[in-house]
């Protein structure tokens, strides 16, 4: 480890240190609101650290982790939504017995296992990554301390992503076995070439994209997910969709930029099979949902479908970067939308209560009892749908446009179906928020004003990054390193 | 030679994996399973990997033994279920796992014994691992640590629901 090392790895020693500091704190002093505090403190400290180190040239840790703009981008965005959660988590367990505490501890541990995955450059880095924000939300998901949904959500994700964890392991042993290394760059380099049809490399690489499609939950690997986004608490439901999804996906399309894997054709056409399933199939089951949590499980089903297309794209365009830029401004949108909509049911829901305000029931005429809640969701059921001047529609636009460039007119047209289908359900909330009357059977809990001064930010910025998008896209181009940004 | 050795080892994994899979209680699934770790750790070995070897029967084989007792003990057996255990445990069942023990113990005799039999050629010590782990994969090791504090945590927060369920079932 030399000095530049420590430089680099700075936003990661924050994460790092920041976690020591607060398992320290738990066992000596426990308090909610200084828990709340210090961990927001620390991630805002790494994300100064990540904006910080955002203009140094890439920076190569012993093979094992990459640190570049790329890594810096998504770091920034895992930070931010875990920053998210925490302020969103504090008011849903408000008043809540039991232990509170380590419901950051391990958010914050969460975020370093993201943001690892965001600068792997090895498989081994790739597996720990994985496997620490796993392992955190195992136990996030079946957090509660009463009630059953919880702790069923938690065991089918930690069966079922026990065995992805284990598929793609298996993958990576092939993989190594095949080429005799695990570092991406050797495995995309000549040297190391292998003949591409050999049967264990391709048997590898299907094992580990089985078990990404699994943790990205694509269509064939996609049932564990309702059950799991229904039954774990609203805001580790939002984490779960962005920051698990996004971790992932940061790492494959690394691998797939620095390894080329998606030049092989089988890989490409199990991936674009894949994508239209995803969008076709998370879009029409989304149709029938009268629960509003399952429904923005479909519905992100979906997004990572659409998402895939930059994926492909990377494998088809002469220029990867565009496909880079693409995949990270779809992101952000994604990001905002999402933990939006996940946030408007966490302010309306309590961990005392039974269940989360997930019943479409708990929103009729939610915008005459509850305005600005009702407001924020319909920005982001806009803006997941895709309307103009939201960021869901500049996202969409990118990956449109990245698409045509690539010619993968299948896939575009999957996009386009699988959207017009997502109007028909996105609407209905919308309609069933402004209807008079009804709802007066539930009882939201009171106003939570860190939640919906963080929900206010989001709503803000979804339709700021929708109007005037240009900051948001330079800043992406520049990190990246295209030039003319 | 090194071939046969290798095929005898991993045979008897193979096997007893599958009798860990297929026996209904959970004790004779057991044994098995610690067979199959020893065959593994004998293919280790083969592969010139001694030090793999070694971890493998400390942690695997032996956690996992340790492991078991602590559940065993936790379950709090009445004596109707000693009576059930000793049914489990009775001789007869003991047959087949010291069959396959032994082959494997004779095989670690005979590979011992000669010259350093190994199908890959190029044995790894202990040292050279250390070395490389606390140089090119430092990130990694600091990584695992991590990992078993998330581990540590979350089973503490989800233990503790359980056993303050237990206590006031009892008092």
């Amino acid at each position: 480890m030399i000095k530049q090392d420590f430089v680099a790895l700075a936003p990661y020693l924050a994460v790092a240190g920041g976690i020591v500091l607060l398992m320290l704190l738990v066992s000596f002093w426990r308090s909610v609101r200084v828990m709340l505090t210090m961990t927001v403190v620390v991630l805002l400290v790494s994300l100064g650290l990540v904006g910080v180190g955002i203009g140094n040239p890439p920076h190569l840790i012993s093979g094992f982790l990459l640190i570049d703009g790329y890594a810096a981008l998504f770091n920034a965005l895992f930070i931010i939504a875990a920053i998210v959660t925490a302020l969103l988590a504090y008011g849903y367990m408000r008043g809540r017995g039991g232990e509170q505490e380590e419901f950051y501890l391990l958010l914050v541990l969460a975020t370093l296992g993201a943001m690892t995955m965001a600068a792997a450059h090895h498989f081994a880095a790739v597996l720990l990554g994985l496997e620490i924000l796993s392992i955190s939300l195992y136990v996030l998901i079946g957090y509660s301390e009463e009630g059953h949904p919880p702790l069923e959500a938690a065991l089918k994700y930690l069966v079922l992503s026990g065995v992805a964890s284990t598929t793609m392991l298996f993958g990576m042993a092939l993989i190594y076995n095949a080429t005799g290394t695990l570092v991406f760059s050797e495995l995309g380099s000549t040297d190391f070439a292998v003949p591409r049809d050999e049967l264990y490399y391709l048997a590898g690489q299907g094992l580990l994209f089985a078990g990404i499609a699994f943790k990205l939950s694509l269509v064939p690997f996609h049932m564990w997910t309702p059950d799991v986004y229904q039954g774990a608490p609203a805001p580790v439901t939002g984490f779960l969709a962005t920051v698990s999804k996004g971790a992932v996906f940061a790492f494959v399309l690394r691998y797939a930029l620095i390894t080329d894997v998606l030049a092989i054709p089988v890989m490409s056409t199990v991936l674009l099979v894949f994508a239209v399933l995803s969008m076709l199939g998370g879009n029409l089951l989304a149709l029938l949902q009268n629960n509003v949590k399952r429904l923005l499980a479909y519905s992100s089903i979906a997004h990572i479908g659409y998402l895939l297309i930059a994926l492909l794209a990377v494998g088809v365009l002469a220029d990867s970067l565009i496909a880079v830029e693409a995949s990270i401004v779809y992101l952000v949108g994604y990001f905002l939308m999402t933990l939006a909509a996940f946030g408007v049911v966490t302010v309306l829901s309590s961990s005392s209560m039974e269940v989360d305000a997930e019943s479409i029931d708990a929103y009729t005429g939610l915008f005459w009892r509850r305005p600005l809640c009702a407001v924020i969701m319909t920005t982001a059921l806009l803006s997941l749908t895709g309307i103009p001047l939201t960021v869901g529609f500049v996202a969409k636009f990118y990956l449109i446009a990245t698409g045509a460039e690539g010619g993968m007119w299948l896939l575009l047209w999957a996009l386009v179906v699988g959207s017009a289908i997502a109007v028909y359900y996105y609407m209905r909330v919308i309609f069933v928020m402004v209807q008079k009357g009804g709802g007066d059977s539930y009882t939201h809990p009171s106003v939570k004003v860190e939640g919906m001064a963080v929900l206010v930010v989001i709503g803000l910025s979804l339709i700021l990054f929708g109007v005037y998008p240009s900051p948001l896209i330079d800043f992406v181009r520049s990190s990246i390193g295209i030039a003319g940004g | 030679m090194e071939v046969v050795l290798f095929y005898i080892a991993a045979s008897i994994a193979l096997t007893t994996s599958i009798l860990v899979i297929t026996r209904t209680t959970a004790s004779h699934a057991l044994i098995y399973l610690i067979v199959s770790l020893l065959a593994v750790a004998v293919i280790f070995y083969l592969l010139g990997a001694p030090f793999a070897a070694a971890l493998e029967v400390v942690i695997y084989a032996g956690a996992i033994m340790v492991l078991f007792l602590f559940v065993v003990m936790m379950l709090n057996l009445g004596p109707s279920q000693v009576a059930q255990e000793r049914r489990w445990l009775e001789p007869r069942m003991w047959i087949g796992p010291s069959i396959l023990t032994l082959i494997l113990f004779f095989e670690m005799v005979y590979i011992l014994a000669g010259t350093p039999a190994l199908t890959s050629g190029v044995a790894v010590s202990a040292k050279e691992v250390g070395e490389r782990l606390f140089t090119t994969y430092l990130l990694g090791v600091e990584l695992a640590g991590f990992l078993l504090l998330a581990a540590l945590v979350g089973s503490y927060h989800l233990g503790r629901r359980y056993m303050r369920a237990r206590r006031e079932e009892i008092g």
